[in-house]
């Protein structure tokens, strides 16, 4: 007993990161809109959603061990807690980095009995990869996930913050040719909408932002024609 | 009985998504009204409507609005949070609600703050439901910019702060202890609940009370007071205790899936009618409730009639209003197996009978599906069932265990079959083909 005493007595407790431990640096908008997020809250602890979703836009939709330092360091709580919240939730890419676009096909009752396994499968043969897996190109990046609650238009897909749906092989033509030229990073698009819907408006800073965020140009909503 | 719009009277005026259109079609009546009355008669009101809670378990609302501390000298803040972590699959109509009718969540919330002092609201939003959440930002901000949220309501002296909380794909978060621990920043796990620990009206949110309701609960609320609780309360008079309407969002094969609002009372089969009727074949089972409701035969269909009691008594739920209508070419073996993915997936792993067993019904149900069932395999999973139900920390366990034994019973030829020849009675093919 006394052992355990003693090591909880000399171990370090989790402490969050400090500044020089850091390899990547918010830019100056991303710090603005988590210090207004911190308004909502009487904590710093529960700012922890919304400053991930910060992170993974501003890394181009991947969590890496870096990131989630970096909010942890801007939220003072501990690493390991950061990294356990963000590996709970599953629209946090904490495992690999993603495409460009991150194409999400809905697997769940409604869409199966519609008939989203075939589909599927067109996808992959399409795209030449398996659920979890990008491209060699690094433009996409395919996903199964749960019901994405849009059962009535069933088969349905996600991309960026638009939902497609009901989808037939001829749709996924259409819409993997369009994403395939056009700028728009649907990845970060989706981080995006999800901070500036929690902020609300937010002037940008005035005062040149020595790291502006990467995917600043690229914004706007993809149109794909649902009849061809 | 037809489609009685209440909450989607004017879903489909774009007009009504601003304050000037919401306006014009008497909108925030109800809180001009509530302003003027005592709280507590906002709450009898509530009380008469009948108004149960449309999220799934249909507990009555009064007594959450009349739980939160009624004067404020502990000096913590109330919260009013909103549940629109809307993942039961076959479910869709929270977020129909709130890209079509932001301002009745808006003023259904208000109200709700009015009644119980809330000081913050939280809107808590699935992460993927972002046309949503952009239509409800709108309508804050209009809210904000016009004195209906923010400091001094309407001249009332009342303050009401509202913000949204975007989740991040977890399905255990719909689940209201582990949403509030969602808001605070945690892994989505539950908590323990009454009467282990005071309710979160007494202490939830940082300790503070909290008042937690469906999307669509708040959104009967204007009608509640704008028109009285009796007059709300003729509506599904005919059933033993539903009253007021539901919306029930209809998909599978129908010919016209989508959001139908109906008063209780209406027969299933009458809202099968309203989609459309069956496409692709006869009807041979639904799923009334979201996915977590046990399924039922066509016999059960025909017989049923919508109301929290009478659907028990047929043998399902009313559950969260996700009604799935599937042909007689539907193998039901491979739903259920697909059933049994989804919460093995979900399962947030805090306590063995749910993380262990969703797992091993999953690994039974797969393997009957591949046709390697073994003898037994069905008694198995009836076995297994029955350890999870009742036995797990929050109501997904149960959630996982009702749709397999459900689907046993109704359907035990459908299993025997599949276990002994190794494939489907029905030759469909549902599951996932190899690469």
């Amino acid at each position: 007993m006394s052992e355990f005493v003693q090591l909880g007595s000399v171990n370090e407790r989790p402490r969050p990161p400090r500044a020089d431990e850091l390899q990547l640096q918010f830019s100056d908008l991303a710090i603005a809109e988590l210090n207004q997020l911190l308004t909502h809250y009487p904590d710093k602890k529960s700012a922890i959603l919304p400053g991930l979703w910060i992170a993974q836009r501003e890394y181009n939709g991947y969590l890496s061990g870096e990131a989630i330092a970096e909010v942890a360091y801007r939220l003072e709580r501990s690493y390991a807690e950061v990294e356990g919240v963000a590996t709970f939730y599953s629209m946090y890419n904490t495992k690999h980095a993603v495409g460009q676009h991150m194409i999400e096909v809905c697997t769940c009752l409604s869409c199966q009995v519609c008939g989203v396994y075939p589909l599927a499968q067109y996808i992959k043969k399409k795209l030449g990869i398996n659920f979890g897996e990008t491209t060699e190109d690094g433009m996409f990046t395919l996903h199964e996930v749960e019901c994405l609650n849009a059962c009535d238009r069933a088969p349905v897909l996600q991309v960026g913050d638009q939902y497609h749906g009901p989808v037939d092989e001829a749709y996924v033509d259409r819409l993997i040719e369009q994403l395939r030229t056009s700028d728009v990073n649907t990845v970060t698009q989706m981080a995006d909408c999800i901070v500036k819907v929690q902020t609300g408006p937010l002037t940008e800073p005035t005062s040149p932002t020595t790291n502006p965020t990467p995917t600043a140009a690229k914004r706007g909503r993809l149109k794909v024609d649902a009849t061809g | 009985m037809a489609e009685y719009k209440l909450l989607f009277e004017h879903a489909h005026d774009p007009e009504f998504k601003t304050l000037k259109g919401y306006l014009a079609k008497g909108g925030y009546s109800a809180l001009k009204k509530a302003i003027g009355i005592p709280a507590q008669s906002i709450i009898d009101e509530v009380k008469a409507s009948g108004l149960r809670g449309r999220g799934g378990a249909g507990f009555p609302t009064w007594i959450k609005w009349n739980g939160l501390p009624k004067d404020k000298s502990h000096g913590k803040k109330h919260y009013i949070v909103c549940n629109a972590d809307e993942g039961e699959p076959g479910t869709f109509k929270d977020k129909q609600l709130m890209e079509a009718t932001p301002f009745l969540l808006v003023e259904g919330m208000t109200l709700a703050a009015m009644a119980t002092g809330g000081d913050v609201g939280f809107i808590y939003i699935r992460g993927e439901f972002l046309d949503a959440a952009k239509a409800l930002r709108a309508a804050i901000d209009e809210a904000y910019a016009n004195g209906y949220l923010g400091q001094n309501i309407l001249g009332s002296g009342k303050n009401f702060d509202l913000y949204i909380h975007l989740g991040a794909g977890s399905y255990e978060c719909g689940e209201e202890s582990a949403l509030m621990s969602s808001i605070m920043g945690e892994r989505g796990m539950p908590r323990l609940k009454f009467p282990h620990v005071p309710l979160p009206t007494i202490s939830g949110l940082w300790d503070s009370p909290t008042l937690i309701n469906n999307v669509e609960t708040y959104c009967c609320a204007p009608f509640i007071v704008n028109k009285g609780g009796a007059w709300y309360a003729t509506l599904g008079a005919s059933t033993k205790n539903s009253r007021g309407t539901k919306i029930f969002s209809v998909s599978g094969h129908v010919n016209k899936p989508g959001n139908y609002e109906i008063e209780f009372g209406t027969t299933l089969a009458e809202l099968l009618e309203m989609s459309g009727g069956m496409k692709g074949g006869s009807l041979k089972a639904c799923v009334p409730g979201g996915s977590s409701v046990p399924i039922m035969n066509a016999d059960q269909v025909n017989k049923a009639v919508i109301g929290y009691e009478e659907m028990w008594d047929a043998g399902s739920m009313v559950g969260s209003g996700g009604c799935m209508f599937l042909n007689d070419k539907t193998c039901i073996v491979q739903f259920i197996w697909r059933t049994a993915l989804f919460y093995a997936n979900e399962s947030c792993g805090k306590c063995t009978p749910c993380r262990e067993g969703t797992k091993w019904m999953l690994q039974i149900l797969e393997r009957i599906v591949e046709g390697n069932g073994q003898e037994g395999d069905v008694e198995l999973l009836m076995d297994i069932t029955k350890q999870i139900d009742g036995r797990s920390f929050c109501g997904l366990g149960d959630a996982a265990a009702w749709p397999v034994a459900g689907a046993i019973k109704v359907f035990p030829e459908e299993f025997d079959f599949y276990v002994k020849n190794g494939k489907s009675l029905v030759n469909s093919n549902l599951k996932l083909l190899p690469v």
